[in-house]
């Protein structure tokens, strides 16, 4: 049988491929795979989907997926590319301007947007003041939109016209959410959004004026990427999209995609576990058929390709199936969110399905092998002689190749190295320690042996018969609860992490423009309203110049965060001392000598890390057109999520105290109270009043998205984790069907044998959980110290785990071996 | 004359089958005595396991009665059943059938044990010294060779004193040198202890080292020999 043709091998696998499913030898294999797929895959779409939506959601903080910013006109050419690659377009022109009524002047920020304007989130404008709001499209030509402080400063009322520049413009609605100003909260004057059409008439816009010229761009990231790549950027021009947008969702973006890849880490890992464990019952349970097949003439590279393309066939079947099921879940689980998640989803592509595919036939390649090519190795004397194995795999370096494979995978699913490292070194590392460990515990329990009572004797040497598979197999099932614990465990602290960001009462107000005469009746009032309003701090704006007498533009790289520092005024403050949630990381709070004669500055570590500032740096600051100077006496990291008035420099006292200030608060005010806040208003003209209660409901209602998908991920891989177990179980589940017919030929009733199972599994589960509570720790340690950034702190609950797996695994065990338990004692005859 | 320690009446056995329902044993009833030995031959499929089995409590007959020691098996579930053969039963299957996680001690410990002997060691020890492996009880099954782990089967299968002791092939997977001194040392035992053994065998000469004899053709019994 020299020249066995590949169609004959081919045609022989599959016929055998078909015996072998009927006789329902195949069914742990392709369930384990089809489970593994169809976990990842699902797993794989929910994340991408969502992370799509939810990026969607934060385009709407830039009104637009891509927004491109200018000092002066963006070129036609800029525009045209855009047009020609088919993206949606908008054009938004934003300048300051007094707005001039019957009653007063007031100085307004003012939005001049085309018809399309806004491409992503919705503007919310109320008829009247206070009144309920309601989303529609921009002004029309000849009207305008404010918000109600511009209202409240003119003292007018819907209807009423107003003048911008030369053109009169009539006051429709009032304005009560902008998608685009969420999140900018230092805006010190009011909006105003008219048409673009009449800006022209305006005559406000002249060149050398300071206005921002707005590109806004909607379309498919592919596109939009393809346009980023055309784009050649001039020196006063920023291209923007929803990463960069906003802070808030920056971060919590950020942390949910992170942890999403990581839910589906863990995912291919259990399945690599319930491929491997069921790879080697099928090579197991083919001993006896590769020997036959060797006595019948077929070369050793015969059998193993005839056994290979069953893997195969079995493998890629399993694989469409599950990735159809896959499928299938996440369109029922979006189904099930749709209230809760913006109405179009993009569809996720081919990718995840691929990727689910490539999971699981990877595995199946990277965990059958050993035991495949030990199949190759059966000697043929095996058919009479049964109890010839083939000889031992040098599985190290096969095992070694799987993992490489695995490594891989979850690299091309999380596209981050650091993660992908953290958790198969983590994991390695812990197996190997913890696995020796366990083998040493094992070891010693044989001496317990003598004088335990039957069921524990006969679950025990169970797992004492074979010390090293029963270590692999509470590394197995510590693996898949290690998985799962640490999965609940990120989900419990990165929203708590999430919700102390945004307490039930975070700030959602601002009061800007504070005149020192006002300030003890400000604090007064705000207390008497407010709960715990937040200090008030003096505000002196000013912009920096210089660093150690270095102009700073050349200090600094474009798109940087100090870029947009140093390109606007800052809001510069004093404070004796440091303020809540602001933590010194270098320097010292004021002290009496700084060994300058200049006064001390405190400076915010990101920026000052930008900007490449170190302590004793001398910087210059224009502040309304005279010069300041100052040294740098420490860096601080400041929490800019706390809602908190926050600021990059602040200045050592009495340094500042000179120039014009004024003062600057937030504080939470209870819904409802719209009326407190119109009055506070009208008692203090002067003080600007900021709601940002819009831009908390926006990061809460993503949070809760976020919340939700989260618990979702970790249904799939408890499910998963579920099914690998008994997948594992069903593996031993051969050599327990025959012990469990010998103890009831002799006499053992069904109470006994399900005492020993449970002590048994009970105590393979409390290794395993005890396993999964060590491996847990350190592997949250080093994703909280590397991957999330996260305050990494013991967790005492871990200690259940033993508890938690010993019941897990040993209720799993009685229900996964029923079979054995159940089996007729008449097997014994029928196996001689 | 002694009593009667296993009675069979008219014990049928139907199985469900591709072309329906296939008799695998027919009407066949025995009763055997205290301290009788009886083996059970015929060619593969004539039906001797099934009826081992059905004697032994290992399963049901579809009619007819099997009553053990008193027991009517019939009516037992299977806890029960399992009950009346910790109590009275011995077992000696071909492939040995020990356990392979616990070692040869603690294999021939283990029918005490279900029974809850509390002398179970000192008697397990003793046997195993009786069958000539007193310096192997440490030994796990996979350090035995055949004939030795078949000793530790027949050892454990007297461990317990059982009433009566069912053999399976007792010598089919054994060399014929080693086969016939496991059979010496089970008629030897079944002497001592004065069990009844039933044995099924292909193996003429063994079978009629037995008592009696009945010989099974698709499920009909076709010849009975009392020597």
């Amino acid at each position: 049988m020299n020249h066995l043709p590949l169609s004959r091998l081919f045609s022989l696998a599959s016929r055998q491929l078909l015996r072998d499913a009927r006789a329902g030898e195949l069914r742990v294999l392709f369930f384990a795979l089809l489970i593994a797929v169809a976990a990842s895959t699902a797993i794989g779409y929910f994340s991408a989907r969502l992370n799509d939506g939810m990026l969607m959601r934060a385009t709407e903080f830039l009104a637009a997926d891509l927004r491109l910013t200018g000092s002066s006109p963006n070129t036609a050419q800029q525009i045209s590319q855009g047009k020609e690659l088919g993206l949606d377009h908008a054009q938004l022109v934003e300048f300051s301007s007094v707005i001039a009524s019957d009653t007063g002047i007031q100085l307004a920020s003012v939005k001049a947007a085309d018809s399309a304007y806004p491409l992503r989130g919705a503007l919310k404008t109320a008829p009247d003041l206070y009144a309920a709001e309601a989303i529609g499209p921009g002004p029309k030509p000849g009207e305008a939109w404010a918000e109600a402080r511009l209202f409240v400063a003119l003292d007018l009322k819907p209807g009423d016209s107003i003048e911008v520049g030369a053109k009169t413009l009539r006051l429709t609605r009032v304005l009560t959410f902008l998608p685009d100003e969420a999140g900018d909260f230092y805006s010190l004057t009011p909006h105003l959004l008219m048409h673009l059409d009449d800006l022209a008439a305006t005559g406000v816009v002249q060149p050398g004026s300071r206005v921002r010229y707005q590109e806004l761009w909607r379309g498919e990231p592919e596109v939009l990427a393809q346009y980023r790549q055309r784009l050649t950027l001039e020196p006063n021009q920023r291209l923007e999209d929803a990463k960069d947008g906003n802070r808030q969702v920056g971060n919590a973006l950020g942390r949910a995609e992170r942890y999403l890849n990581l839910a589906s880490l863990a995912a291919v890992l259990l399945a690599g576990v319930a491929v491997a464990l069921s790879a080697a019952r099928f090579a197991a349970r083919r001993f006896d058929a590769s020997a036959l097949l060797r006595c019948l003439g077929l070369s050793r590279n015969q059998a193993l390709a005839l056994f290979s393309l069953q893997l195969a066939m079995l493998g890629v079947s399993a694989s469409l199936i599950g990735a159809l099921l896959g499928w299938l879940a996440q369109l029922t689980l979006f189904h099930l969110l749709q209230d809760l998640l913006p109405a179009q989803i993009p569809a996720g592509g081919l990718w995840p399905a691929f990727a689910g595919m490539a999971t699981g036939l990877v595995a199946l390649a990277g965990f059958a092998l050993p035991p495949l090519a030990a199949l190759g190795r059966v000697p043929p004397l095996r058919v009479l002689r049964r109890d010839m194995l083939p000889v031992p795999a040098s599985s190290w370096l096969v095992y070694g190749a799987a993992l490489f494979a695995l490594g891989l995978i979850m690299w091309r699913l999380s596209l981050d190295l650091q993660l992908t490292f953290a958790l198969l070194g983590g994991g390695l590392v812990t197996a190997f320690v913890l696995g020796g460990l366990l083998l040493l515990g094992l070891q010693s329990l044989r001496r317990l042996l003598a004088k335990a009572s039957l069921p524990w004797r006969l679950g025990l040497s169970q797992l004492l018969r074979h010390p090293l598979a029963a270590a692999g197999q509470s590394l197995a099932f510590g693996l898949i609860i290690l998985a799962m614990a640490l999965i609940a465990l990120l989900r419990g602290e990165l929203l708590d992490t999430w919700q102390d960001q945004l307490p039930e009462n975070a700030p959602n107000h601002f009061a800007l423009n504070i005149l020192p005469a006002d300030q003890d009746a400000f604090a007064a009032r705000l207390n008497a309203l407010s709960p715990h309003p937040a200090p008030l701090f003096p505000v002196v704006p000013g912009r920096l110049v210089m660093i150690n007498g270095e102009p700073v533009r050349q200090a600094v790289t474009k798109e940087s965060q100090g870029e947009r520092a140093i390109r606007r005024d800052l809001s510069l403050t004093w404070a004796a001392d440091l303020p809540a949630d602001n933590q010194l990381i270098a320097g010292s709070w004021w002290s009496d000598s700084n060994g300058s004669e200049l006064p001390g500055v405190s400076v915010e570590s990101e920026l000052a890390e930008s900007l490449q500032l170190q302590l004793g740096d001398r910087l210059s600051f224009s502040i309304g057109g005279l010069d300041r100077e100052a040294v740098v006496t420490s860096l601080r990291e400041v929490d800019w999520n706390n809602f908190q008035p926050n600021f990059y420099m602040i200045f050592q006292p009495g340094t500042l105290q000179d120039l014009p200030v004024t003062y600057l608060t937030s504080f939470y005010l209870p819904p409802n109270q719209e009326q407190q806040l119109v009055e506070l208003s009208r008692a203090f003209p002067a003080v600007t009043l900021l709601q940002v209660e819009a831009l908390l409901e926006q990061l809460r209602s993503i949070l809760a998205q976020v919340t939700l998908a989260i618990e979702f991920v970790l249904l799939f891989v408890l499910a998963a984790g579920l099914a690998v177990l008994f997948a594992g179980l069903q593996a031993t589940l051969d050599e327990r069907i025959r012990q469990g017919a010998l103890l009831r030929a002799l006499g053992a009733e069904r109470k006994l044998l399900i005492k020993a199972r449970r002590a048994e599994f009970g105590l393979l589960g409390a290794s395993s959980g005890l396993l999964a509570a060590v491996g847990c720790e350190l592997i949250s340690f080093l994703l909280y110290r590397f991957a999330f950034d996260l305050v990494w702190q013991p967790h005492p609950w871990l200690l259940l785990l033993p508890l938690i797996g010993a019941l897990l695994v040993g209720t799993a065990g009685v229900m996964g071996t029923r079979r054995a338990l159940n089996v007729s004692p008449l097997t014994v005859l029928r196996e001689g | 004359m002694s009593s009667s320690i296993l009675t069979a009446r008219n014990l049928s056995k139907v199985v469900p089958s591709t072309e329906g329902e296939l008799t695998i044993l027919h009407d066949l009833s025995l009763e055997l005595v205290s301290g009788d030995s009886l083996a059970i031959v015929g060619s593969s499929g004539s039906g001797k396991s099934t009826l081992l089995g059905l004697l032994a409590g290992l399963d049901l007959p579809s009619s007819g009665s099997v009553v053990l020691a008193g027991n009517d098996l019939t009516a037992l579930d299977e806890d029960q059943r399992a009950r009346v053969r910790a109590e009275h039963v011995g077992f000696v299957f071909q492939s040995f059938q020990l356990l392979d996680s616990l070692n040869a001690l603690e294999n021939v410990m283990l029918p005490l044990e279900l029974e809850g002997h509390a002398d179970a060691r000192q008697r397990a020890r003793a046997l195993l010294e009786r069958v000539g492996l007193g310096q192997r009880l440490t030994h796990y099954p996979r350090q035995l060779s055949g004939g030795e782990q078949q000793r530790v089967a027949i050892a454990r299968a007297f461990a317990a004193e059982p009433a009566v002791l069912f053999a399976d092939e007792p010598t089919g997977n054994l060399d014929s040198h080693t086969g016939e001194r496991i059979s010496d040392l089970l008629f030897e035992l079944n002497k001592e202890r004065g069990a009844t053994l039933v044995l099924v065998t292909h193996d003429e000469r063994l079978a009629h080292r037995c008592q009696r004899l009945i010989r099974l053709e698709g499920g009909h019994l076709v010849d009975q020999v009392e020597p």
